[in-house]
């Protein structure tokens, strides 16, 4: 009898106290939030039930056992909930609740703890690494502030890429990730409070999510070319001589090419799984508007040698070059800003010095005899703001001086202001030292007017420039169907709808 | 008292399970009352429209899984045993069968509460997939006529197609596999389509033409249709979606989706491991509550039968769930790294414990098994750097690969970084698909030794044989580790890891196999026996670990099936239709592991219930016939 009633409190106390740790209750009998006071009781009745009980009952008892054991297993690790809740207001006044909200978000809903890390130990991941970004956000982009710059970039993410990475982070306020503007603001606080200080102003949002489901822009495009047309043109027009396409052969493949270089691109076979169609559009249009990291190609002076070949990686004190040989030797070369060699600065770069590469700039204002040299860290359309020393000075582009390089033979490079003469002419003076010398044509070599100079990286695609001109709109659109059909899973089924058919759909033709 | 017969009790858990039917009705009924018109959500009474049908989804598809994988296994079970004559084939086939007959009648019982909970709780959600998938939809029912109809003749024509029919009956079992498997493909298609929904673009169809006029039209009202017409010509190629989550293109469309094959093909083999385990489970409650040595016997060679298929499952079951994973990156790569690198990467985690026990476990059984085998001894020697290879390897596996979310800052300081500085890199993938490969080869090599248990080898070239599958062992393994090492170089170009590396390695462990097999069987074909193999001498400790295997198999469905639609995240259907219920929500790890647990407790109480009323019936005609006898002789 008192055997049978162990076995009976046993087993309650077994069931009990599973179903108490399924249900996260309060331990018994001293209140805690850690797993083991119900785990001790379900172990303790386990082990005397697994005595004491008949075979069928044991079975019982070590099924509950085993279920038990991963549901303690799983309630070891991190909470992955992405339970944010519904975001209906920030209360400001409380900062670290907001930060806490943004947190949570960031993990989670606005998934961009997927890409991004808070650790510079962790290994280079898939985007920036966001230690302290809520102080090196205040200085990225010259003229936006912290805020400003994360708006920009959590709204219109292609904006300002950080050196080294794609275009490869989703609009989050659009579907599937679609983050409300209190959730975004929320973001905003947390990025800020990594090292920075948060603004709790209200902003207005760059988008209109009222129109937008109803606005043409928004509407995927209907691409009117022929697949199997764009496919001959991805292969008439050599596309194919440097990009990859699994099932596509070039016809042409082992020949020499006397046109163009050949080069490494991308390979494309799935381009367009992780692409919008007007990425591929720009891609075609504007290759230099945005390259694949390690694909764009520089030609960088530094220390008196020119380096001409492909941009590896870089980051902020150095670039890593990959150059060519005649012979086809490869080899790498890591490059400090700080040893770039300085290029003139002509009247076209001065209108847009970032967008052409220039990140330092030394001009002479027209009041003044002296260069001033400085770091760019702002520029409009009429001003720049140099960082000189400790101190930020901002000149207008249209008040400087105009510079003259003069490469004389035997002599070297003499730089001054430029007063009057051509190449053309018999002489050239120019305003050296606070005087004018006049330079006899006879013994120049070349002569370079700018407004300035500077050091530059620009960075270029390999990819030719002029598709708009030597594509007709027919081909263009061709090529842009075939492209959008390039999702990587369905290569054999393409192969096939082209050797079967022309015109018919692809879709009455299952793959299987 | 006379007690009821055998078909008495089926029929009463007929009644019991249309009665559980109608508690589940009468527990909505409250919700009926509500107002219905133009609900999103209606919502499920006390547990609440995700638990009510997460529990009834799960428990459909724990039971669907086993009644589709059983027959596969049976019906060649049952092919060996008219091909070789033995009636014991034929005993155990027709027994799995028999099981399928219970869980059948329950699979459908709770596909039906299901659709009911669905249609009831989501009726936005349901209208949506059954307007994209109506079609898919009948040709479902036909399929499930078709299968039911079928399984009746193929169990209660068993013992009338013996002899000459044999060979009808068998193509019956074949015919089950089809019904059931293509069941399983209509099914899939619907639930990868919210995981995967199609994207690509695709030529514009007359069909799909006037939807995405009629779409154009609603989203720019200032356009005329002329003006939209001008657009379009015979080449046109447009999403299948537009913004509006509308679908434009064909059902074919929306079936052939990223997931739907890898889902498809992952099942298929999952079912053959799930119901092997299952059976073995069975078997060994057999075994442990067996009263005669000959019934300890049976069930003991039940459970090994069963185990060995639940472990040809379980060998290539990874790899393809890795086609699994690879596809999901492929249709959003975000969902991927969110799968693998962020959300669920702690599931991987649980999942490598599992998949952990899986292995330990099953090894243990064969080792075990060797017990029964006289002449087995000879192999006892390796057991312990087995089990240290095994113990290693998983190990290896469980290594998170960042340790950030269960650091203290101090100890993140102390580390260096959110990666233990010497451990760190047993996290990465490589190292993990590295000790993979070596646990199944593991694996491979004790089903070897039980395989080879007291048997000897009478062909001449034994030796040389012994020692060609060493080396084919040893450059296997060795070039398994060396692919993972070049697996750590920073230097690989994009995908090259993902897609030369990992298939590499998989392919020299299938090689391995695949090798060492042929020649095995070659050289133990004519082989002696040094004993026999005592079935029935199993310990109890053996049986114990059948069930283990078979908890732990259906909390793996049960975690993987989590994070399979925990990867929507907020979407019922992903980035076409929202989730705005209360629900709109992935729920942590450690509650939907506590989830999986109560469905695993009311699996495995309804599976004992099938179980135990088989048995119960079993017991009452053995009863039964005696008496009858005994009248007959009386007379």
């Amino acid at each position: 009898m008192k055997n049978i009633l162990i076995r009976i409190a046993c087993l309650i106390v077994m069931i009990v106290s599973f179903i108490a740790f399924l249900a996260k209750t309060p331990a018994f009998p001293i209140a805690s939030e850690n797993l083991l006071p119900w785990s001790v009781w379900f172990t303790i009745s386990v082990i005397v039930n697994m005595v004491l009980w008949y075979p069928v009952m044991k079975l019982v008892t070590f099924s509950l056992g085993v279920i038990w054991f991963y549901a303690f297993i799983a309630a070891l690790v991190p909470d992955t909930s992405t339970a944010t809740g519904p975001v209906t207001e920030l209360d400001w006044s409380d900062p670290d609740a907001v930060v806490e909200i943004g947190a949570s978000i960031f993990k989670t809903k606005g998934q961009c703890a997927a890409c991004h890390t808070l650790d510079t130990s962790a290994p280079k991941g898939r985007c920036p690494d966001l230690t302290d970004i809520g102080v090196i956000s205040d200085n990225r982009v010259a003229g936006l502030d912290a805020k400003a710059y994360l708006i920009e970039s959590l709204y219109d993410p292609g904006k300002f890429l950080v050196p080294g990475y794609g275009k490869i982070m989703p609009e989050v306020w659009k579907k599937p990730i679609e983050l409300t503007k209190l959730e975004i603001a929320a973001v905003i606080a947390f990025l800020q409070s990594q090292g920075g200080e948060i603004d709790p102003e209200p902003f207005d949002e760059p988008i209109d999510r009222a129109n937008i489901e109803t606005t043409a822009a928004a509407l995927p495009p209907l691409l009117t070319g022929n697949p199997d047309a764009g496919r001959k043109v991805f292969i008439d027009e050599a596309c194919i001589s440097c990009h990859v396409v699994k099932g596509v052969e070039n016809p042409k493949a082992g020949e020499a090419n006397e046109d163009f270089e050949v080069v490494t691109a991308p390979e494309l076979t799935e381009i367009a799984a992780f692409n919008e169609v007007r990425y591929l559009e720009e891609s075609i249009l504007k290759p230099h508007e945005q390259i694949v990291s390690g694909y764009g190609t520089a030609k960088i002076k530094a220390n008196g040698i020119t380096y001409e070949g492909t941009i590896v990686s870089q980051d902020e004190e150095k670039v890593v070059i990959k150059t060519k040989a005649a012979d086809g030797t490869e080899t790498e070369h890591t490059i400090l800003f700080s040893d770039f060699d300085e290029e003139p600065v002509d009247e076209e770069d001065i209108v847009n010095l970032q967008e052409n590469g220039f990140f330092t700039l030394t001009i002479t204002p027209i009041d003044s005899d002296t260069p001033i040299s400085g770091e760019i860290v702002e520029e409009t359309t009429d001003t720049v703001t140099l960082k000189v020393g400790d101190e930020t000075k901002s000149f207008s582009k249209t008040d400087l001086k105009m510079m003259m390089t003069l490469t004389i033979f035997d002599v070297g490079e003499t730089i001054g202001e430029y007063v009057s003469g051509t190449m053309d002419d018999n002489e050239i003076v120019l305003m050296v030292d606070g005087s004018e010398e006049v330079f006899d044509t006879f013994d120049v070599e070349d002569a370079v007017k700018a407004v300035g100079s500077g050091k530059r990286l620009f960075v270029r695609s390999p990819m030719p420039d002029n598709f708009q001109d030597t594509l007709t709109v027919k081909k263009m659109a061709d090529l842009i169907a075939f492209l959008s059909t390039l999702t990587g899973t369905t290569e054999e089924e393409s192969t096939e709808d082209t050797d079967q058919s022309d015109s018919s759909d692809p879709s009455e033709q299952p793959t299987e | 008292m006379r007690c009821c017969s055998p078909d008495t009790l089926k029929r009463m858990y007929f009644i019991l399970a249309v009665m559980l039917f109608g508690i589940v009705l009468f527990a909505v009924i409250p919700a009926f009352a509500q107002d219905v018109t133009d609900e999103e959500y209606r919502p499920f009474p006390m547990i609440g429209s995700r638990n009510a049908a997460w529990i009834a989804a799960q428990l459909h598809l724990l039971f669907g899984s086993f009644i589709l994988g059983v027959p596969m296994f049976a019906v060649i079970i049952e092919f060996i045993g008219w091909k070789t004559k033995d009636e014991r084939y034929d005993r155990m086939a027709h027994e799995f069968i028999k099981l399928c007959m219970g869980a059948f009648s329950t699979t459908a019982l709770l596909g039906g509460v299901l659709v009911f909970i669905l249609v009831w709780c989501y009726p936005k959600v349901m209208n949506k997939l059954s307007g994209i998938f109506g079609p898919t939809m009948i040709f479902y029912v036909v399929l499930f006529f078709g299968e039911t109809f079928t399984l009746y003749i193929y169990y209660y024509g068993w013992d009338k197609m013996q002899g000459r029919f044999k060979w009808i009956h068998l193509v019956l079992g074949v015919m089950l596999n089809l019904w059931g498997t293509a069941i399983m493909f209509v099914s899939n298609t619907w639930l990868t389509y919210q995981t995967s929904p199609a994207t690509q673009f695709k030529k514009l169809s007359d069909e799909t033409k006037e939807a995405w006029i009629e779409s154009v039209l609603t989203q720019n009202p200032e356009m005329t249709r002329a003006e939209v017409l001008e657009d379009i010509t015979a080449n046109s190629v447009i999403p299948l979606h537009n913004e509006a989550g509308d679908f434009l293109a064909n059902v074919w469309e929306a079936v052939n989706n990223f997931t739907w094959m890898p889902v498809n093909i992952h099942r298929l083999i999952g079912n053959i491991a799930f119901g092997g385990s299952i059976v073995a489970a069975y078997a060994a409650f057999r075994f442990l509550v067996a009263k005669t040595e000959e019934d300890k016997s049976h069930y003991d060679w039940m459970g090994y039968n069963g185990n060995f298929i639940a472990l040809c499952g379980l060998i290539p079951l990874p790899f393809a769930g890795y086609w699994l994973g690879r596809e999901i990156y492929m249709f959003n790569n975000t969902m991927g790294i969110n799968m693998m690198g962020n959300l669920f990467s702690w599931l991987f985690i649980i999942q490598a414990v599992m998949i952990g026990v899986l292995f330990i476990g099953a090894n243990y059984y064969l080792w075990s098994g060797m017990g029964r085998i006289e002449g087995a001894e000879i192999y006892a020697r390796y057991r312990p750097y087995m089990i240290a290879t095994i113990v290693i390897c998983v190990a290896i596996w469980m290594t998170p690969r960042t340790l950030s979310t269960i650091s203290t800052a101090s100890e993140l300081s102390a580390m260096g970084g959110s990666n233990h500085p010497h451990l760190g890199f047993f996290g990465l993938m490589s190292a993990k698909n590295t000790v993979v490969n070596i646990v199944i080869l593991t694996t491979f090599l004790s089903f070897l030794f039980y395989r080879r248990s007291g048997k000897t080898p009478t062909v001449g070239w034994k030796k040389i044989g012994n020692i060609i599958i060493s080396i084919i062992f040893f450059f296997g393994v060795v070039t398994i580790v060396v692919i993972g090492i070049v697996g750590f170089s920073k230097t690989l170009p994009d995908g090259y890891r993902v897609n030369i590396l990992t298939p590499w390695q998989v392919m020299v462990a299938l090689a391995v196999m695949v090798f060492v097999t042929i020649i095995d069987i070659f050289m133990y074909r004519k082989s002696t026996m040094a004993g026999t193999i005592k079935w029935g001498e199993m310990t109890e400790r053996s049986q114990y670990v059948l069930i283990l295997l078979a908890i732990t198999f259906t909390s793996l469905m049960g975690l993987m099936g989590y994070a399979r639609s925990g990867l929507r995240e907020g979407w019922h259907i992903f980035g076409v239709q929202r989730d705005s219920s209360v629900d709109a929500f992935t729920p942590s790890l450690s509650s939907a592991v506590n989830m999986v647990a109560i469905i695993m407790v009311i699996f495995f109480a309804l599976v004992g219930f099938i179980f135990w009323l088989g048995l119960w019936g079993e017991k009452k005609k053995q009863q039964v016939v005696p008496i009858e006898a005994t009248a007959d002789s009386d007379d």
